[in-house]
């Protein structure tokens, strides 16, 4: 008893921890945060709408943009089945593990989905603390392990802290809170205000080209910032990050015809393999490798990351794990120009998910719908309509 | 290695455990403790341990002979141009050289001296004077030469207020050898309390309104009015919060140790005068100030005038102390004619002396706005930049309201305003005091608040402590 009082304080931040941890902070967490964007899929999930899913999409926010979520979810209706669309931005190896457990465990009745991402997310298996925040709302204490190998923990960092503490992942989300307390409430007014339709089916639409200002390569982007001009700072920012990523390119070739090895790159790739091999979905998902302006293989990703990338999913293939869409170059070489198709360096415009879908709903009809029994119980036949 | 690192946490943590251990074998204590201490230091230089060491030598033999020397006087002159020598090579001469550089130029002559190529000590200037507090102590025959070399080593760089204070002078280190270091379960109590508040104050306040001021105070000429006002009272309560935040954790630190430093800051910013500031803030500086400048100048006993003369010279070096730049002199200055026009005029004005309650705001007010003004010239890197930052609030008095964004402005003077009313609450009722002795749940309540805080409210980047550059 002598002691208690000193260790009463840190057994009563342990309990608000856990209490953050099992999600007290989620429902005024902000929409725009990595965690609050999950939130928001997560609450549309809960939505008896959903109750029932049948196919789902994961990945970054290339697919967010670059595919057709609705009609995606038109053609999974007509064949009575119901789709959620569960990409957010930022989505890499540690979301789609933990979102894949999650989703076993809430909705083992899904069939079958796509996972998309794009080749240069095969050069690691972390992207950064960040995507601790996007998996949090989803994590369950079992999780923890396979996040801490994805993104380790690191006393440096306190952006790793939120492996273990729901404190310090919500930290940053308090003291936004305590600043612009005007500018939460009225996003919160307004993300729950979305239907769960609109969040787990609709899509976002980006009209904007880059064709006023093309990227082709590293050097268009040193013109650009080299100009002062007005352009879109999104653009000029992108353009740094890749100069910057361009300045550690190295060459993955000789590691593919190997002719050397590297350790962090094969426990990258096993990584991987093992994630993909546990999704249990009756029908293999289909992975799509997303479309990227050519500037990426070109100037800034390791050469051979596009072969590298195929190779980690070959053995998958072979094993009928997954069916495999490579779109890298869909825009370069013959399918351009390519900037009417993205609006940033990043992402794909209407344009360029109109051209993307004309492919990828052919596959999605033969390789997801047509696959399934269509008998289905009739509870499905209630399908959730698209509001258009 | 940063108070605020885990670096710190952890090599406290095996500085105490071994402190335990060895509470039984005082002389092993002591030694863990002097070994600590230089290992902390050299974690940022390892080459300046050397000066440490050479004053330390220095003192203790001119401390040893002082009693027997036929001219005590000259050794005593030695142990000052030792002490205030370092100083003069490490912090002054480059600003010296500048300002000669600056001269020549100016009237169009070629001499150009090259500036040296040093770097300025951490600490320097808290433990030399701390080394000449006791050499002039032994001198003045207050203080017995210490003959135990450790003891005296311990004295000059016990880690926990080597780089930044506070300024523990040599008798009062020392008289903590001579008695039995207990550490109580009321010491540990008191000592959680000052580290914790401590942490608080330097991670969650200190930090969070360095974001406030720092980009105004370095980039004066993009600043409005209610940009500037706000930098100028959130850097006030910004390097309080930081400076008091090390001394907490410092005089904590310590008292887990078994050592009792004495108080350095009783709440500066509830002073009525600058006199009572100067009693409140730094107050192992401003004691050192008084005892060995001050009173050596002749302090108040040789006619007012004198008097007066006395204390702008220990305020100008006071401000100079703090650092080699006109701006620590102006602002040394600036309160030494404060001292003086409360001397002169205050003090015989019978209204501004009245009890009244609405004199005493009175007298708050124009004390803590005088205070804040000052800290214009300590805190900006150039004069012209300080003239800058007047300038603005002058010009953009005009439209103030107008100018005023909720968006950009509202969320700082929020915090300056919560930070003030704490500083009143607190001031006038002691919570740390309270907290440190409180048998109840207080006590763990507030831990656990403070815990929530330092979690919740750290800005992810961390500044060094302010007071580590002086």
């Amino acid at each position: 008893m002598r002691y208690l009082k000193f260790v009463a304080p840190i057994a009563l931040v342990v309990i608000i921890d856990l209490i953050f941890q099992f999600g007290a902070w989620e429902p005024i967490a902000s929409p725009e945060s990595h965690a609050g964007m999950s939130i928001t899929k997560k609450r549309a999930l809960a939505d008896p709408e959903f109750q029932h899913i049948d196919f789902v999409s994961l990945g970054s926010s290339r697919p967010a943009y670059g595919v057709d979520h609705a009609a995606f979810a038109k053609a999974a209706a007509a064949h009575n089945f119901v789709y959620a669309n569960l990409t957010v931005a930022g989505t890499h190896w540690m979301t789609i593990g933990v979102l894949v457990h999650w989703l076993a465990v809430h909705h083992p009745e899904i069939r079958g989905g796509v996972i998309a991402l794009s080749v240069q997310d095969f050069l690691a298996s972390g992207n950064g603390a960040y995507e601790i925040g996007i998996v949090y709302p989803f994590r369950e204490l079992a999780d923890i392990g396979s996040m801490a190998r994805h993104v380790p923990f690191d006393w440096h960092d306190a952006a790793t802290f939120g492996l273990y503490s729901g404190l310090f992942e919500y930290h940053e989300d308090v003291q936004d809170l305590l600043l612009h307390p005007q500018h939460r409430s009225d996003l919160l007014d307004y993300f729950r205000s979305l239907t769960p339709g609109r969040v787990l089916m609709e899509n976002v639409d980006e009209t904007a080209d880059m064709c006023a200002a093309p990227i082709n390569t590293l050097q268009d982007c040193s013109a650009l910032s080299s100009r002062g001009s007005k352009d879109d700072p999104k653009i000029l920012r992108q353009c740094e990050q890749l100069e910057a990523t361009a300045r550690n390119r190295f060459d993955l070739r000789p590691i593919l015809d190997g002719q050397s090895s590297d350790e962090r790159l094969q426990k990258t790739s096993d990584q991987i393999r093992e994630q993909l091999r546990q999704i249990s979905w009756p029908t293999p998902p289909v992975f799509v490798l997303m479309p990227m302006p050519s500037v990426w293989a070109s100037d800034v990703v390791p050469q051979g990351t596009h072969a590298w990338a195929l190779s980690v999913l070959q053995p998958l293939v072979a094993e009928g794990k997954i069916r495999v869409l490579d779109y890298t170059d869909m825009f370069g070489r013959d399918g351009g120009p390519e900037c009417k198709a993205f609006f940033d360096l990043y992402h794909n415009n209407v344009t360029g998910r109109q051209r993307v879908m004309e492919r990828l709903l052919p596959e999605l009809e033969q390789q997801l719908f047509a696959a399934q029994n269509t008998s289905r119980p009739t509870q499905i036949a209630h399908a959730p309509q698209l509001s258009h | 290695m940063l108070f605020t690192s885990i670096q710190f946490v952890a090599f406290f943590l095996i500085v105490l455990a071994l402190n335990q251990l060895l509470r039984r074998w005082p002389v092993l204590q002591k030694l863990m403790l002097l070994l600590a201490s230089y290992y902390f230091y050299a974690q940022w230089n390892w080459h300046y341990l050397f000066l440490v060491w050479f004053s330390t030598l220095v003192d203790y033999t001119i401390g040893l002979r002082l009693p027997y020397s036929p001219n005590p006087k000259r050794l005593i002159i030695l142990s000052v141009i030792v002490n205030l020598g370092f100083l003069a090579v490490f912090k002054y001469a480059n600003w010296l050289i500048h300002t000669l550089n600056g001269v020549t130029a100016l009237t169009g002559s070629d001499l150009h001296i090259t500036p040296l190529d040093v770097v300025l000590p951490v600490g320097i200037s808290f433990y030399t004077f701390q080394s000449l507090s006791y050499t002039i102590d032994v001198y003045r025959g207050v203080l017995p030469p210490r003959r135990n070399l450790l003891e005296y080593a311990l004295a000059v760089a016990f880690f926990p207020q080597l780089e930044a204070g506070p300024i523990v002078r040599a008798r009062e280190f020392l008289a903590e050898f001579d008695g039995p270091k207990l550490v109580r379960m009321a010491d540990v109590q008191r000592a959680l309390v000052l580290i914790a508040f401590g942490f608080a104050k330097k991670m969650v306040f200190a930090d969070t309104l360095a974001l406030i001021a720092d980009p105004v105070f370095d980039n004066p000429a993009h600043a409005g009015f209610w940009d500037t006002l706000i930098a100028i009272y959130g850097f006030a309560f910004q390097i309080y919060c930081d400076f008091s935040g090390y001394t907490d954790i410092a005089i904590g630190c310590a008292l887990l140790l078994g050592i009792r430093f004495p108080q350095n800051f009783n709440y500066p910013y509830i002073a009525q005068s600058i006199q009572d500031f100067w009693r409140r803030w730094h107050m192992t500086l401003s004691r050192w100030l008084r005892d060995y400048l001050y009173i050596s100048l002749g302090g108040n006993r040789r006619g007012e005038l004198r008097t007066l003369a006395n204390l702008m010279i220990t305020m100008l070096l006071g401000g100079l102390w703090h650092g080699a730049s006109w701006n620590f002199v102006i602002w040394g200055g600036l309160h030494g004619s404060c001292l003086v026009i409360e001397r002169v005029v205050l003090a015989r004005w019978k209204l501004w002396q009245s009890t009244s309650w609405f004199m005493a705001c009175v007298r708050w007010f124009v004390t803590f706005n005088v205070v804040c003004f000052a800290w214009i010239f300590f805190r900006a890197k150039t004069f012209a930049a300080a003239i800058q930052m007047i300038g603005n609030l002058v010009h953009g008095a005009r439209g103030l309201l107008h100018a005023f964004s909720p968006d950009q402005q509202l969320g700082g003077l929020l915090l300056i305003l919560l930070m003030l009313t704490t500083h009143l609450i607190n001031g006038h009722g002691d919570t740390k005091e309270r907290l440190g002795a409180n048998s109840g749940p207080g006590f763990t309540v507030a831990m656990t608040v403070v815990l929530l805080l330092l979690i919740l409210f750290t800005p992810n980047h961390s500044a060094p402590f302010i007071y580590f550059q002086f």
